[in-house]
């Protein structure tokens, strides 16, 4: 797919703007707040979103990797392998950038919304924007259906965020182990700490 | 994505805080911005307006800037003490196209805060957007000195997404610039303001 097919880029100081939104209101409603409002945020905007139906796994596959599918709307996914995706980029990072240059180090808060949620929810997560990030791919991907067995389930059921060369990537991993059920957190339908949760999605994406 | 996402989270804002309560948070995200940016001091309008070519000034945070140095802002005494500044786009235009991409239309929410602000604050307004960067510009001016006087900023004139204009009446007098004139560059700029010294004694203040 050509790359004009894809949304034109932000300007970074929207998202600025957006960030420093969030940290007025975190004074406003605290950590646990801002958490609700992101998972809130986030849902609503998967649900504006259009439905999607697939015949076949690969034509999902082929609309993801050409940014025609909802899960591929706001960053570059590619397939890894059949069941694994990797987006090479982070959606923020032009807004980070261009925050770090003008404004200088991040508000705390950013940082401690996201800990609340990896220890209440999933361990996924880096700053608060990816509370936004993560619960979209979970919800859009409740809206991305398939006539193909395997394909909402494991949209649905895994996600992977790591850390490497000390540098931030972002791998979006939809893993048989988890998928499966052996290691969901409770949210999920599971009884899994959040950790083992953790454990098994980095073991899955590693093999 | 967190642009597209934030029209829901205006949503939300209105539910609990009303368009009242969300203009003010916008004002005051507009403060704290400003107030988290350096201070910087310029010769004078030459050396300032090359920054803002070279998007060095706090000002080109919010894009490309294009300073109309033919449209000289002058005093009682006619001495020059300010410019017109224009943004070619609007630094929101994308957001409110990746909004139409990926969900389909703006939300109802934008438009609540956009008419909450211009019944009640400044009739100037286009987006929601508009609230936030205009308390910004106003913030930032201070904190810019040419020639050791810090600045002041008026909004003059702005183009929405639609076509839609709005120009400022009260600050278009208060510069004594023409209103034909401003109305002519909305043909090519989104934004138009003006940056004077501030405590100059304009002719329109007369």
């Amino acid at each position: 797919m050509p790359s004009d097919s894809r949304m034109q880029d932000s300007n970074p100081f929207v998202e600025i703007a957006t960030h420093l939104f969030l940290e007025d209101l975190a004074g406003k409603v605290g950590v646990a707040g801002l958490n609700n409002y992101l998972v809130s945020l986030a849902k609503n905007l998967a649900a504006a979103m259009p439905r999607e139906e697939y015949s076949s796994w690969s034509e999902f596959i082929g609309a993801v990797r050409d940014s025609q599918s909802i899960l591929s709307t706001f960053e570059e996914v590619r397939p890894v392998t059949e069941r694994c995706m990797s987006t090479l980029r982070s959606p923020f990072e032009r807004g980070w950038r261009e925050y770090a240059k003008r404004v200088g180090s991040f508000a705390p808060v950013h940082r401690e919304v996201a800990d609340y949620y990896n220890h209440k929810v999933r361990p996924t997560a880096v700053t608060s924007v990816h509370i936004v990030l993560h619960t979209f791919r979970e919800a859009a991907a409740l809206y991305t259906q398939g006539k193909y067995a395997e394909a909402l389930p494991l949209l649905r059921k895994a996600q992977e965020d790591g850390l490497k060369d000390g540098s931030l990537l972002y791998q979006l991993g939809y893993c048989r182990e988890v998928v499966e059920g052996k290691h969901l957190t409770r949210d999920l339908g599971g009884r899994a700490s959040t950790e083992e949760m953790g454990d098994a999605i980095t073991a899955a994406v590693m093999q | 994505m967190i642009d597209v996402a934030l029209a829901s989270l205006i949503e939300d804002m209105i539910e609990k805080a009303g368009a009242e309560g969300v203009v003010e948070f916008w004002q005051r995200v507009g403060d704290n911005l400003a107030g988290r940016m350096g201070k910087e001091a310029y010769l004078g309008w030459t050396s300032f307006n090359v920054a803002v070519r070279e998007a060095r000034t706090a000002f080109s945070i919010e894009g490309e800037v294009t300073p109309l140095t033919d449209m000289a802002i002058t005093d009682v005494d006619g001495d020059v003490v300010g410019y017109l500044y224009a943004m070619r786009q609007c630094c929101y235009i994308p957001t409110i196209f990746r909004t139409r991409f990926a969900v389909g239309r703006m939300s109802p929410a934008d438009k609540a805060v956009t008419e909450e602000y211009n019944e009640n604050v400044h009739n100037i307004a286009v987006c929601n957007f508009c609230v936030f960067h205009e308390r910004f510009r106003e913030e930032i001016a201070k904190n810019v000195t040419v020639a050791g006087n810090p600045l002041a900023c008026f909004l003059l004139a702005t183009r929405g997404w639609s076509g839609e204009t709005k120009i400022s009446s009260k600050n278009v007098v208060q510069v004594n610039i023409n209103e034909d004139h401003v109305r002519a560059l909305l043909r090519n700029y989104e934004c138009v303001y003006a940056l004077v010294l501030r405590g100059a004694r304009l002719k329109g203040e007369r």
